[in-house]
């Protein structure tokens, strides 16, 4: 283990003093891939709603003249590079949808140092990204021995769990050495592990024949507000970490008419699955036993769920994946993925991960990426997918 | 007076899609030895400015290299205008700075015709600056048709403003001002350039060699000027337009569109004067001419409005009548 250690560390050793050098390359280079990023984002792309942007992606595809360009059933646009042995693979994925929609103006404003608008970070820029690799590759002139696979996916926030990422993975026939999900935001994200994790909406209706003058009866607001209050009385350890969060309130539209139905959306992550599930059976008791008791009607509908899966810290994809970053003068942040890297690792692949730039008011309309760290996050990926294509990431 | 301008509207309007092939396009620019050049005049465009550059850049340089020369020519912007622009590649120059010696004038036809002189280019395709939405399509759009027909010299843009889409019929949608003012006034005077669905959009490209042979107004009349010296010189014929889908820029105020106005019309009244027109008056046309497109085709809308007039109720019998009795 200590020589295979060493061994890695030996060959990792060149890699890592091109980067500084490759930073400066790939600054002098930007112009193409910060043009996709824009025309990209200038596409609205919800979730479910990624044809556009994806019709786009496939045609770079094809104007870099990648082989085996397409779109699959699921929405995804993928192609690949082939290798010059091509006995396996390293597949990279950047999630093609936004939580943007479509009536957003879509308007990505480009100043000498940073670019501003809806989901730029979030992740048109980490698609642009994934898109130039065999440009950038070229360009420094790294001829890798696996195929890269280059997989756009739709459908992966929110309601869509992640169904192009696993619905890709299912239909892949090449085996893959390892995977990266390439996110716009932030420089020094470092995912090796998915957060188990459950979506949920509960809907509240007050039914047409509701006898108002029962004791204590009130709209929809008055009973989201206590059902939210039982909520809260759930007990959620600090160990194994889990979380609860109240993500999204839809409830009435005016001053003065009492509403009739409204909705609670939340998220529960916690390190254990055990938890989720014991979490997932009190929320529906709760909703049973209020509905019961307030004469309302209250679903609970789980539209995402994640186990937890991960691979150590000590795994080489990992521990090469830290010693890249800090060459790059970036400063890693562990935080576990409740996106793609999940359908990755259940997938069996060894994954990971990796923002790219430093970003301000990421989801809002005037999110913003600045351009100078970009230059070292894209050589941290590039370097990545050299060390994996050597096999200093095998584990 | 309109003669075959339906064919002509057939020949020589066109959509971006039909170029989208730029391979093709760049070898049929290079078997003709031709060299373009772009021009983006400014004028504090900090917002806009950089995304065009490294949009049209990369695309049209370094990806297909359309386009040989690229520059930026401003009018004196005290914003970050040239810093933005030069930061992702572009030639900057100060209009000020070229041809010195016969001085210095603020507008952006100066900036346009010192373009003539400080580039190199065959064709020279000028794109305002203030486009949010901006596109390579707007550049290989106009200088395609100059590529590929020898006898066009000139090509306007026009676009989209998605109307009545549900019916699949939408208006031509020219700005204020051309609908107001230029549509209606090239009806009277000149029907034949009615053919031109937007008049005043600030994207056309051009061959240098009819370019040095027009006078530029400085101000709001540069384009309406560049279609009326150029229908006098040569015809029709020698226009084509592009049709370069939507374009989205900044709304101007009524107030704006007033003071633009009343350039475009000392512009178009010089003209008139020159052409002999105003002195010997023809009579004037009764057909007001608008544009219509469905399914892809462009189709001229021609409605006669004739303007009858009463004469003074004085000169009445009846009237008169009436008032002496009473």
């Amino acid at each position: 283990m200590l020589f295979e250690q060493t061994d890695s560390e030996t060959a990792l050793r060149p890699l890592l003093k091109e980067i500084p050098e490759r930073i400066e390359l790939i600054r002098q280079k930007r112009d193409s891939f910060l043009t996709d990023a824009v025309l990209l984002g200038e596409i609205p792309s919800p979730t479910f709603g990624e044809k556009e942007r994806i019709r786009v992606v496939a045609d770079r595809f094809r104007e870099n003249g990648l082989s085996q360009t397409l779109v699959d059933e699921f929405g995804n646009a993928s192609a690949e590079l082939p290798g010059t042995e091509g006995q396996s693979s390293i597949l990279i994925m950047a999630h093609a949808d936004s939580v943007f929609s479509p009536e957003v103006r879509h308007e990505i404003q480009v100043g000498s140092d940073f670019m501003t608008g809806p989901g730029i970070a979030d992740n048109a820029l980490g698609l642009a990204a994934m898109i130039s690799l065999p440009r950038m590759l070229s360009e420094l002139n790294i001829h890798l021995r696996d195929n890269l696979i280059l997989v756009a996916n739709s459908r992966s926030l929110g309601r869509a769990n992640l169904e192009g990422a696993h619905g890709f993975l299912e239909t892949m026939s090449l085996p893959a050495r390892a995977g990266i999900c390439v996110e716009g935001s932030t420089l020094g994200r470092l995912s090796y592990s998915g957060l188990g994790t459950l979506r949920g909406e509960i809907t509240l209706q007050v039914p047409s024949d509701y006898d108002w003058k029962r004791f204590g009866a009130s709209g929809a607001i008055s009973h989201l507000t206590g059902l939210i209050n039982q909520i809260r009385e759930i007990p959620i350890p600090k160990e194994p970490k889990t979380q609860l969060v109240f993500g999204g309130l839809k409830c009435g539209s005016s001053y003065n008419t009492s509403p009739r139905q409204g909705s609670l959306r939340f998220e529960i992550t916690s390190e254990e699955d055990e938890i989720i599930g014991q979490m997932e059976n009190q929320l529906n008791e709760i909703c049973e036993q209020f509905s019961a008791e307030t004469g309302t009607r209250v679903n609970m509908e789980v539209v995402a769920k994640r186990k937890n899966c991960g691979i150590p810290f000590t795994h080489p994809l990992v521990r090469t994946t830290r010693s890249i970053m800090q060459e790059a003068g970036i400063t890693p942040q562990v935080d576990p993925s409740t996106g793609d890297l999940n359908a990755l690792i259940l997938g069996g692949l060894p994954a990971v991960t990796l923002g790219l730039t430093t970003v301000e008011n990421l989801r809002e309309v005037n999110e913003t990426i600045r351009l100078d760290p970009l230059y070292a996050g894209m050589a941290q990926l590039l370097t990545l997918i050299q060390a994996i294509d050597q096999g200093i990431c095998d584990s | 007076m309109i003669k075959q301008t339906d064919n002509w509207l057939e020949r020589n309007t066109f959509h971006h899609s039909a170029f989208w092939d730029l391979i093709k396009l760049v070898e049929e620019k290079e078997k003709k030895g031709l060299k373009i050049s772009l021009c983006i005049p400014t004028l504090n465009e900090e917002k806009t400015i950089g995304k065009e550059v490294l949009i049209l850049r990369s695309e049209l340089m370094e990806r297909y290299p359309l386009i040989d020369e690229f520059a930026v020519i401003d009018s004196g912007s005290n914003d970050k205008t040239l810093e933005v622009a030069q930061s992702y590649g572009a030639d900057v120059y100060l209009a000020s700075d070229i041809l010195p010696e016969v001085g210095n004038k603020r507008g952006k036809g100066e900036n346009l015709w010192k373009a003539i002189h400080q580039l190199k280019g065959d064709i020279i395709c000028y794109v305002d600056a203030d486009i949010s939405n901006i596109h390579p399509r707007f550049v290989y759009g106009l200088v395609a048709p100059l590529i590929q027909r020898d006898e066009i010299s000139y090509v306007k843009a026009f676009y989209d403003r998605p109307l009545n889409y549900s019916t699949g019929l939408r208006p031509s949608g020219g700005g204020r001002v051309t609908e107001i003012l230029i549509r209606p006034l090239f009806s009277l005077f000149y029907p034949e350039l009615s053919h031109i669905i937007q008049p005043l959009s600030g994207e056309y490209a051009a061959r240098r060699e009819v370019l040095e042979k027009i006078p530029f107004p400085i101000g709001y009349g540069v384009e309406t000027s560049h279609l009326l010296d150029l229908y006098e010189k040569y015809d029709l014929e020698t226009f084509a337009q592009t049709d370069l889908d939507r374009r989205v820029h900044r709304n101007q105020t009524t107030n704006a569109l007033g003071k633009m106005s009343f350039g475009i019309l000392q512009t178009f009244f010089n003209r008139l004067h020159a052409q002999g027109k105003l002195d010997r008056m023809p009579d004037l046309e009764t057909f007001y001419r608008r544009f219509e497109v469905e399914d892809g085709h462009y189709r001229q809308l021609a409605q006669e409005v004739v303007e009858e007039e009463r004469p003074p109720m004085i000169e009445v019998e009846g009237y008169r009548q009436r008032q002496d009795a009473s």
